[in-house]
């Protein structure tokens, strides 16, 4: 029995029907068609489908949609995009190089704006220990750091 | 997600209608706070049988108290909001909680739940072992009322507790620790997302003397179905001066507290020689603490 819900993603509302046991990813994929947040390890191992909940990051993938109403969700696509103009972190990304790949990215960079939403001059230490929840497979993680240190900076 | 017998998942508004939902939908029933524990059930396929989701987030039940006798834990606070907490950050009584909370990455902290972890019952969750540590006793509230059950006991196995059947947790209860009160946590695991593969939890309280008036030792991780309370470990340690003659008495009697697992990421005597060498660290941790 699918359940309707209103979700607030990326500052607008949707109104939606969904299967009970459906993940906020899953939604947020398959019927918003936001693809910035992936299907990674799809069990809170990888980090890929980090996006804020309530300004708070989490994997969307272990969070039910239903247990998601009434919060405000955020994703990659809702920080900066090419039209309206990309986040220092975004722009950051680009400009150390920290993309191989990039199925990571769009979960790290989530992962690292909470860290830079809270702290205004992290230390190496605190970057890395902010992106302990999310794996990528190519870089060895040495310019995302740099990226992350770069968007500190621009503060 | 694939809950193949689900019916629906349902947000009650108290903890009544959570209780009669509960005794409806019986065996059926499973209780969702964050949904990290939840999810690692069901992506193992261990959940055919649940006909119900009940999401306790709208119960009021995520609240940190300072009480006379303690403190109080609302079941559904997050461990990103206990970690935030003065008393976990500063008071050397609460190192073991504050160290536990250190583990989890922040997308963990900010949806995982005090209730839910002890709840899952399951050893290879950091934070119930350090509750443990601290003597913390379970508040539980079903169809005949509400009682209150010390930790100490409450894990009977993997996956199973003493909470009856239609019970729910509404929080945890810390007694106030005992002046000169210090704790500490450490994990073996081998990345930040990791289960452990041992961890141990400590809590001394020193007497006016400078001795050990009350150790406690809990270990967790692969050393079985429920954490242990290591009694040689608390046994060689009580009444002796804290300092490193007394912690290494313990890190050797620790090895007779239990019988470790022994599987792909840890044989028996490496987790049983770990145990030792990571009690020994945490006690060393926990008196520094005190200055």
């Amino acid at each position: 029995m699918q359940k309707l819900i209103t979700l607030q993603v990326n500052g607008e509302r949707h109104e939606l029907a969904v299967e009970p046991d459906e993940s906020l990813l899953q939604v947020l994929r398959n019927r918003l068609e936001l693809v910035g947040p992936k299907k990674g390890c799809d069990s809170g191992g990888c980090g890929c489908c980090s996006v804020h909940v309530d300004g708070r990051v989490a994997y969307s993938c272990m969070m039910y949609a239903v247990g998601a109403e009434g919060r405000e969700i955020t994703t990659i696509e809702g920080i900066g995009s090419p039209a309206t103009g990309l986040h220092r972190l975004q722009q950051a990304f680009i400009d150390a190089g920290a993309v191989q790949c990039g199925y990571c990215t769009c979960g790290i960079i989530m992962a690292a704006k909470q860290l830079l939403d809270t702290v205004k001059q992290p230390s190496e230490d605190q970057i890395r220990l902010a992106i302990a929840g999310n794996l990528c497979r190519c870089t060895g993680y040495a310019k995302i750091v740099d990226a992350i240190k770069l968007a500190a900076a621009q503060t | 997600m694939t809950l193949p017998n689900l019916q629906d998942y349902h947000r009650p508004a108290t903890a009544e209608e959570t209780i009669a939902l509960m005794q409806q939908h019986g065996d059926g029933a499973m209780l969702v706070a964050g949904g990290t524990f939840v999810h690692g059930l069901e992506v193992r396929g261990l959940l055919e049988g649940v006909t119900a989701l009940i999401d306790i987030g709208r119960l009021g039940l995520a609240s940190i108290r300072r009480e006379p006798g303690g403190i109080l834990l609302g079941a559904t606070t997050t461990l990103a909001d206990l970690a935030a907490a003065d008393f976990v950050r500063g008071e050397p009584a609460f190192g073991a909680v504050r160290d536990a909370l250190t583990y989890p990455p922040p997308q963990i902290r900010n949806v995982g739940t005090v209730g839910g972890c002890v709840a899952a019952a399951a050893p290879l969750y950091d934070l119930p072992a350090a509750l443990l540590a601290l003597d913390g006793r379970v508040q539980a509230l079903g169809a005949k009322g509400a009682r209150e059950l010390p930790l100490d006991g409450f894990f009977r196995g993997l996956f199973e507790s003493a909470l009856a059947p239609g019970e729910l947790i509404t929080a945890i209860a810390i007694p106030a620790p005992p002046a000169r009160t210090t704790s500490a946590f450490l994990k073996l695991e081998t990345n930040a997302n990791d289960l452990a593969i041992l961890s141990v939890a400590v809590r001394l309280t020193l007497d006016a003397r400078g001795a050990i008036g009350t150790a406690r030792v809990v270990l967790g991780g692969g050393v079985g179905e429920a954490y242990v309370r290591a009694a040689a470990a608390e046994a060689a340690l009580a009444g002796r001066k804290a300092d490193a003659q007394a912690f290494a008495a313990a890190a050797e009697a620790v090895a007779g507290d239990f019988e470790p697992v022994a599987d792909h990421r840890g044989s028996a005597a490496y987790r049983r020689h770990i145990a030792g060498v990571y009690l020994r660290r945490a006690l060393t941790t926990a008196r520094e603490r005190l200055g």
